[in-house]
């Protein structure tokens, strides 16, 4: 569904690549981790799927098909048609990443407004719908709030209604429980196992939490300084780790005596 | 409504300490109105008599305390210059001046948010040097200078009005505004090229906010991410300095009523200082402390509608 060849991204005002020639594909359905430090590359990679990389400021080569579409090339008038509409992002802090003066159902209804024709009530019915899909009480009052009257937790998930409001094919969620504590990630991690298993929508999951990446995702990827070092089965990255880039990482992972084997 | 109450009081308290100050002033300050009536010739005794008429032998707390007694209850006193009600001889001249501001604040909010937006999207272009430039230009020159070159471009070459002959503001209206229109240009111009240079930069700070990547991700183009959600945001600042503009003008219009030849309250004003005219004074300063006063509790009041964070503290 989403095949990445070779990508590299070079911004101008550094000397290394960001992202040093990367391949990676995602099936139908499928939720794919990628794994590693700040600075690795990961969260370059999500921007360049989702066009959110400056073209000006950078030099892109490679390919990134999403069914078969370029997305790299796009011209940016194509790339509109493809944001929102095909691929939704969800980002790491719902608070800044909320416009602070408009209404959180406005804002997941955003994508209604642009991609389709439904008027202010069809918008309204189906932003509600959506609400309570990811499970947060009282859609009504949570539409009319502005999103400093939410908690982390809930914007987080108010985030990940407006990314999925039209049903794209592919969600990238860009460390989307970093900045939540414990109790709520496990929550949120649950709502995206749910919303992958019924509405079918693939998903990259960019997290520097290995812990996290392995109670989500089948498949994974570690990235380093800009090269994807290891991928394959998460048991198989988890438990035979072929890189030593990824033997760190694991054996970075905090446990509850210390060294508790995985 | 809290909040209302809150700002009433502060705008009754300034109004108060800056009528108390501007008293201590002419206290502090040489000079003696009765003398300034009479002349250097007038006989000691003469003068003394005007004194004892005029309530100035009479120690100061007492003066301010009958003064701020006669304001309360709407008497403003008698201009010792013109013998005349100071209502009556500042009323006509309030019109003027408040006619020019507004048409001047009117002038800058319609021309530099507009103008703001434009310029920003000129950014990073071969013209932006020259908006620059041309950016600074207004800034830096004076309105009386403006003021002057309006005067004989549109005055004396075109004759779209008369430099120094202001027509009656209610019998000749269309005339008056005309005459102010170029006054409130050039009053104008330093503080809309101020505006837009402030709500440009904010605009571009904007630009940089999370919020503006996940307009994007969501399929919004340029113009979309700028008009529904950058400009709201920015708007904030942009009101702030609106208000302290609005506060500002009454204090420029002084200069271009000079030279315009504008009978409004800043001539008035620095007639009347220099002649201790206080009634007068005394008026003026409290007028002007209301205005500004009142600018920015109408910015913070606008602001309120526009951001909801800012209303948390007074809405109870």
């Amino acid at each position: 569904m989403l095949e990445i060849r070779d990508l590299h991204v070079k911004f101008h005002n550094r000397d290394r690549e960001a992202v040093a020639g990367i391949s990676l594909t995602i099936g139908d359905g499928e939720i794919v981790g990628l794994v590693g430090e700040s600075g690795s590359g990961k969260s370059v990679t999500a921007m360049s799927i989702a066009g959110l990389l400056p073209r000006k400021q950078c030099d892109l080569s490679g390919d990134i098909l999403l069914d078969g579409e370029d997305l790299l090339h796009a011209p940016r008038s194509a790339l509109r048609q493809i944001h929102g509409r095909k691929i939704g992002v969800v980002f790491q802090e719902p608070m800044s990443a909320m416009d602070p003066l408009m209404k959180v159902g406005e804002q997941v209804g955003e994508v209604l407004r642009i991609h389709t024709r439904m008027s202010k009530e069809e918008r309204r019915a189906r932003v509600l719908e959506v609400l309570q899909a990811v499970e947060l009480s009282d859609p009504e009052a949570v539409y009319d709030k502005y999103p400093h009257e939410l908690s982390g937790g809930m914007l987080q998930r108010a985030m990940i209604a407006a990314a999925i409001v039209i049903h794209p094919t592919l969600l990238l969620l860009d460390e989307p429980t970093t900045a939540l504590d414990v109790t709520i990630q496990a929550q949120i991690l649950e709502l995206l196992k749910k919303l992958n298993a019924e509405w079918g929508i693939s998903m990259l999951f960019i997290s520097h939490n290995l812990n996290v990446v392995r109670k989500l995702c089948r498949r994974v990827a570690v990235m380093q300084r800009g090269e994807l070092v290891e991928a394959g089965s998460t048991d198989q990255v988890f438990f035979r780790p072929q890189h030593p880039y990824t033997k760190r990482l694991i054996e970075a992972i905090p446990t509850r005596h210390g060294k508790e084997t995985l | 409504m809290k909040y209302a109450l809150k700002r009433i009081l502060m705008l009754v308290l300034t109004m108060v300490i800056v009528s108390f100050l501007t008293f201590l002033a002419f206290e502090l300050i040489s000079g003696d109105p009765a003398e300034a009536k009479l002349g250097t010739e007038a006989t000691p005794e003469r003068l003394a008599a005007l004194r004892h008429e005029m309530g100035l032998d009479r120690p100061f707390p007492v003066r301010y305390v009958s003064w701020l007694a006669g304001f309360v209850s709407g008497d403003l006193g008698t201009s010792y210059n013109y013998d005349m009600p100071v209502w009556e001889l500042i009323a006509p001249k309030l019109e003027v001046t408040l006619c020019l501001c507004l048409l001047s604040f009117v002038l800058i909010t319609a021309v530099s948010i507009p103008l703001a937006i434009w310029s920003y999207r000129w950014t990073g272009t071969a013209f932006d040097a020259v908006r620059t430039a041309f950016n600074q230009l207004c800034m830096a020159v004076p309105p009386f200078f403006t003021g002057i070159l309006m005067s004989y471009f549109f005055g004396i070459v075109m004759r779209l009005f008369i430099p120094g002959d202001f027509p009656d503001l209610r019998t000749d209206f269309g005339e008056a505004v005309t005459h102010l229109f170029f006054a409130a240009i050039c009053l104008g111009i330093p503080r809309a090229a101020m505006t837009v240079r402030m709500m440009r930069s904010t605009v571009i700070g904007e630009m940089q906010k999370a919020y503006v990547r996940t307009a994007i991700s969501r399929g919004n183009d340029r113009r979309g991410v700028l008009t529904r959600h950058v400009l709201k945001n920015s708007l904030t600042s942009a009101v702030t300095f609106l208000g302290q503009t609005m506060a500002e003008l009454i204090g420029g219009s002084v200069v271009v009523e000079q030279v315009f030849g504008i009978p409004g309250l800043g001539r008035l004003l620095v007639y009347s200082i220099s002649n201790r005219d206080y009634p007068v004074v005394e008026t003026l300063v409290v007028i002007l402390a209301f205005w500004v006063v009142l600018a920015g509790t109408l910015a913070d009041l606008i602001n309120q509608r526009i951001d909801p964070r800012l209303r948390l503290g007074g809405a109870v």
